[in-house]
C-alpha cells in the first residue's frame, strides 16, 4: 500500500490503516523522543500525542512534504513542549528543595568520558542538543531536521558546528583516547 | 584531531547517551487507543473547562450588567438620570467582570509573549488560540458595557481585540513571522503596559481604569 492510499484509508476511519500508518513510523518518532527524554516513561508518552495528535490532524495533511517528515514535526514539536514543561516544573522543585536546604551535593567531575559526555550534551543549549542528537546520533540530514524544527537548513549547520564546539572544548582532554 | 574525525568520534561516543531499547510497540499502541477513546468520550460530554467557565461566567455577567442598567433606566431618563443609573447595580457588575477579564487577559498576553520567546521557531500552542477566541467575545461584551465611556479604556480595549483577533486567527501551521508581528503590536502600542495599569493591583483596592 503506498503513502497516499495508506492516508485516504486513515481519513476514511480504517483502523487497520491506522495501525499500519503507526506501525510504519512508532520505531522513529520512539527512538528520538527517548533520545530527547532519556527516559521511557516520557518517551512512551510523547511517541502516543504524537500519533493521537497526527491522526487528529490528518485531515489537514496537505501532502506538501512526506508524511515522516510532517510526523516527525509533530514529534519534535511534542518532545520540546514537553521537555520545556518538565525543566520548569524540576527548576521549581529545585528552587524549593534549595530553599529547603536539602539541595543534592553537586556532583564531582566524571573521570569517564560517558559520562563526562552525558553531561556535556545535557549542558547544551536546548536547539544545539536537539540538531547534535538528531543529526550526529540519531543520522538525520540537516534537510529533515530543517523540516521537522521548522528552521532554515543553514541554522541547522550552524547549531550543529556550535555544538560539536562546545563538545569539543568540554572534552579537550579526552581528545587523546579519541586518536588511540 | 581533524574535525571531521572529532564528528566521527564524538557521533560514535554519544550512540550510549540515552540509547534507547525497543520501542514498546504494543504498549504505547494501547495506551493511544485508550486515549482517544477517553477524548472522544469527553467530547461527547458537556465539559466546561476553567477558563470556559470564567468566560461564560464573565459574560452572563457582564450580560447581566448592560442589561440591568438598561432595564432601571426609566423612559425618556435625561442623561444625567442615565448616569447615575449606571452608578448602581449594572456598574458594580461590570467592575467585576472587567477586573476578570483584564487580569485573565493579561496573563494570557504574558505567557504568549513568554512561549513565543522559548518555543521552536517562535510558535507558541494552539491552546493560546482558542483562549483568545473566547477573550474576544468578552471583549465586545466590554466595548458595549460601560466600561467604553472611559475614553483611555476603550482605547486599550480596542486594541486588546485586534490582539486577540490576531492570536484567535493564528492558523494551526503559522509561522515565527505571524507571532513576530503579533508581539510587535503589543510592544508598539504598549498594550500590555497599560494593562497592568488598568487592572487593580493584586490584593489592593485600587482599581486602575476602573
Amino acid at each position: 500500500m503506498d503513502e497516499r492510499e495508506l492516508i485516504a484509508r486513515v481519513r476514511a476511519g480504517d483502523p487497520s490503516a491506522e495501525r499500519a500508518l503507526y506501525d510504519a513510523h512508532v520505531d522513529r518518532v520512539y527512538r528520538v523522543a527517548y533520545r530527547l527524554a532519556g527516559d521511557d516513561e516520557l518517551a512512551r508518552e510523547f511517541t502516543q500525542e504524537t500519533f493521537i495528535r497526527a491522526f487528529a490532524r490528518l485531515e489537514g495533511f496537505r501532502g506538501e512534504s512526506a508524511l515522516s517528515t510532517w510526523l516527525h514535526s509533530i514529534a519534535m514539536s511534542v518532545a520540546l513542549n514537553g521537555l520545556r514543561r518538565m525543566k520548569r516544573f524540576r527548576r521549581r522543585e529545585a528552587d524549593l528543595a534549595e530553599a529547603d536546604g536539602v539541595a543534592a551535593t553537586r556532583r564531582e567531575s566524571e573521570p569517564d568520558l560517558k559520562r563526562r559526555l552525558a553531561h556535556a550534551i545535557d549542558a547544551l543549549p536546548e536547539g544545539y542538543r536537539t540538531v547534535f542528537l538528531l543529526h550526529d546520533v540519531e543520522g538525520y540530514t540537516h534537510e529533515e531536521i530543517a523540516a521537522a524544527l521548522d528552521v532554515e537548513t543553514g541554522t541547522s549547520k550552524a547549531q550543529l558546528s556550535r555544538a560539536r564546539a562546545r563538545l569539543r572544548e568540554t572534552l579537550a582532554d579526552f581528545a587523546g583516547e579519541w586518536t588511540g | 584531531m581533524t574535525d571531521d574525525r572529532f564528528a566521527h568520534e564524538l557521533g560514535r561516543a554519544a550512540q550510549d547517551y540515552h540509547r534507547p531499547p525497543a520501542t514498546p510497540r504494543e504498549e504505547i499502541w494501547a495506551r493511544i487507543t485508550a486515549e482517544r477513546a477517553r477524548r472522544r468520550e469527553a467530547r461527547t460530554t458537556i465539559v466546561l473547562r476553567p477558563w470556559l467557565r470564567w468566560t461564560l461566567a464573565a459574560a452572563a455577567v457582564l450580560t447581566l450588567g448592560v442589561g440591568i442598567g438598561r432595564l432601571t433606566v426609566p423612559r425618556g431618563a435625561s442623561r444625567s438620570t442615565v448616569a447615575e443609573a449606571g452608578r448602581t447595580g449594572s456598574d458594580i457588575a461590570y467592575r467585576v467582570a472587567a477586573t476578570q477579564y483584564l487580569t485573565r487577559t493579561e496573563a494570557l498576553l504574558t505567557d504568549f509573549r513568554a512561549e513565543a520567546r522559548t518555543s521552536q521557531g517562535g510558535r507558541p500552542d494552539a491552546q493560546f488560540s482558542a483562549q483568545a477566541r473566547d477573550l474576544l467575545v468578552t471583549t465586545r461584551l466590554m466595548l458595549d458595557s460601560p466600561a467604553a465611556k472611559d475614553q483611555r479604556l476603550k482605547s486599550l480595549l480596542e486594541d486588546l481585540e485586534v490582539m486577540l483577533a490576531q492570536i484567535a486567527q493564528l492558523p494551526a501551521d503559522h509561522r515565527g513571522n505571524d507571532v513576530e508581528f503579533i508581539n510587535q503590536g503589543l510592544d508598539q502600542r504598549s498594550v500590555l503596559l497599560r494593562l497592568r495599569a488598568a487592572s487593580p493591583a493584586p490584593g489592593t483596592s485600587a482599581r486602575g481604569a476602573l
